[in-house]
């Protein structure tokens, strides 16, 4: 009989720029993460509340808006689910960095490849639409 | 090769993860969006998007139909699904298919099929200039 693999950890990426948050999510995708994306901290407090399966941890952006700023969200998750691992990242580039930190804890996947190179795909991402939006 | 990609505009998170993580079962490569503005930040950043998933009514400026007529601006090959609780298939032309609310993943996975064909078929000739 084949073995049962185990469900794969569950992390929520917040940020509220959806070009960030997508290019950190897609990242730790790949290192085998199921990834809530959450805009505010409103929709971080749903998937934790509602979203069905457990969540591991939770990578936010420090300027985070919402019902709660990053640091009561902080507060509150600590408060209501202390499994939950909480990292806060100020800039883009400790975003990376953290989220190259989870994918070495990560399940099973190698990092498939370094945050710095996830930095720089989003900094060239927010610049393409600088340069549309003029 | 990559597989082609979807962007699903939805601002219920819960919706938008389940639809999400579905496409991705299914092989497809999925950028979400939790409404018209961050859709329209992403097709404008230059990344390619195959097939435009998209609710109507969202918060913030570009509604999902303005959005539909923006992709349509930077893309006119690319096919639009909107999914909408309110609109009525009529008003639903903009797009290239409509799917009331609530639908089946199933029902959402065949239109995607044949609007784009399975995950690894190439359609570059839809991308964004």
């Amino acid at each position: 009989m084949a073995e049962e693999l185990p469900d794969p950890q569950c992390l929520i990426v917040a940020d509220a720029d959806v070009l960030i948050r997508n290019a950190l999510a897609e990242y730790l995708r790949h290192c085998g993460y199921k990834v809530f994306e959450a805009a505010t901290s409103d929709e971080v407090i749903i998937a934790l509340e509602e979203g069905a399966v457990k969540i591991d941890a939770l990578l936010a952006d420090a300027e985070l808006s919402g019902k709660f700023n990053a640091f009561e969200l902080r507060l509150w998750v600590r408060n209501h689910y202390p499994d939950v691992e909480i990292v806060l990242a100020g800039n883009i580039d400790s975003a990376a960095k953290a989220a190259g930190h989870l994918c070495d804890e990560g399940p099973h996947l190698q990092r498939p490849y370094d945050p710095e190179s996830v930095a720089a795909h989003i900094k060239r991402l927010l610049a393409a639409t600088r340069r549309q939006d003029r | 090769m990559d597989a082609q990609t979807i962007l699903v505009v939805e601002d219920e998170i819960l919706i938008r993860f389940i639809l999400a993580d579905s496409l991705r079962d299914i092989g497809y490569q999925v950028l979400e969006a939790g409404d018209g503005d961050e859709g329209h930040n992403i097709l404008s950043s230059g990344q390619a998007v195959d097939l435009l998933v998209t609710d109507v009514r969202m918060p913030g400026e570009v509604d999902g139909l303005e959005l539909i007529r923006r992709s349509k601006l930077l893309a006119p090959g690319r096919p639009v699904i909107i999914c909408s609780a309110h609109l009525l298939r009529s008003e639903a032309f903009p797009a290239d298919e409509f799917l009331a609310k609530p639908y089946s993943m199933d029902a959402l996975a065949e239109v995607i099929l044949r609007l784009i064909g399975d995950p690894w078929q190439k359609n570059s000739q839809i991308h964004s200039a």
